[in-house]
């Protein structure tokens, strides 16, 4: 498992050149927009519970075969199979997004992850579309861009309430790693 | 490649769990050292060659048998090549202050050292003096900023203790 820091070990090692200049650049950026990162990952796992249920509610909303009698979230077993899997994609998520890098999410979630799914009859379609929920609620949770959705009387939805700033570098990695996920399964 | 960031991962992944809060002030923390850190990286590659001469200098002034037949140094090829394990040396210290952590130093410097020099019939010594002469050489504010001084000492204190 890599994380931002040992990335750049990694491969400047392969040149056995000294990370000076570009690369540590980078690296100073990460240690600047620190908190906003620890942030990021803090309005994800505060709403771990909330994002995977609404992800699963979502694909069977869309498509109620799965909740019927030979659907794949039939019955309670295999409903409650689907949110766990939905948290643990979504806590290697957590985990790549804390450091900086895919590689714990590539090794540890998504190696396989599509092969298993195939021969469990786990229909990659709707998984897809679940990790598509949780981008989108998650990276409205980092942004608080989160609304009451179509229903404008709708009190339940929460904010983070921290200060806000400019988070479209940190939103647009949280995203690349929901859209790693979706491309392991496609 | 083990880091404070690898480090609390592995340990809520073990758990199963979310990062805690716990995690998170781990990891600031870390953050909130690594200006230092990245200084001294930033400064011993911008120095690289030139603290490698140096040490490596001091090293064949102290122990000028080094370069006499059948000894470590006794033709250009193999000094050059002495040198070029110094280098090797700061390189993976340059790593380690990258990372925040001995992982560098550890997997690719430290692990199985002793039996190659034993086998090649390299004096560690001359490692050792060519790492002490770069710590006791490094000053602040010349060269670094004093916690950046620290942080690159800490890691050349490593080495040694390990070559020693």
């Amino acid at each position: 498992m890599l994380d931002a820091f040992s990335r750049a070990v990694v491969s400047a090692d392969a040149k056995t050149a000294p990370i000076g200049g570009g690369e540590l650049a980078a690296l100073r950026n990460y240690v600047a927009e620190g908190n906003k990162r620890l942030d990021a990952v803090n309005a994800i796992t505060s709403n771990a519970s909330c994002i995977v249920s609404d992800a699963v509610t979502g694909i069977i909303c869309e498509n109620t075969g799965l909740i019927q009698a030979g659907g794949n979230c039939y019955p309670n077993r295999r409903m409650a199979a689907c949110l766990r899997d939905g948290e643990i994609v979504l806590r290697y998520i957590s985990y790549a997004l804390l450091a900086g890098d895919a590689s714990v999410l590539d090794d540890r979630a998504l190696n396989g992850l599509k092969e298993t799914y195939i021969a469990l009859g786990v229909p990659l379609q709707s998984a897809s579309r679940a990790v598509a929920i949780m981008k989108a609620s998650s990276t409205a949770h980092i942004n608080e861009t989160n609304t009451s959705g179509t229903n404008p009387v709708e009190t339940r939805f929460r904010k983070m309430e921290t200060v806000k700033g400019d988070c479209s570098a940190l939103v647009a990695e949280a995203a690349s790693y929901f859209d790693r996920v979706i491309g392991a399964l496609n | 490649m083990k880091s404070v960031v690898t480090t609390v991962v592995t340990a809520a992944d073990a758990a199963g769990r979310f990062p805690s809060q716990n995690d998170l002030e781990a990891v600031q923390g870390n953050i909130q050292r690594a200006a230092a850190r990245l200084e001294a990286a930033e400064k011993l590659a911008q120095g690289l060659d030139k603290v490698t001469k140096e040490a490596g200098d001091a090293v064949f002034s102290k122990y000028p048998y080094l370069k006499q037949a059948g000894e470590a140094g006794e033709n250009q090829t193999k000094v050059d090549k002495c040198y070029r394990d110094i280098a090797h040396y700061l390189r993976l210290i340059n790593y380690s202050l990258v990372v925040g952590g001995t992982g560098p130093l550890d997997e690719w410097g430290i692990a199985g050292a002793r039996e190659v020099y034993r086998t090649l019939r390299l004096p560690t010594a001359a490692y050792v003096e060519a790492l002490t002469f770069t710590r006791d050489r490094a000053c602040s504010p010349r060269d670094l900023s004093p916690q950046a001084l620290n942080e690159f000492k800490s890691y050349l204190d490593y080495a040694i203790n390990a070559l020693s």
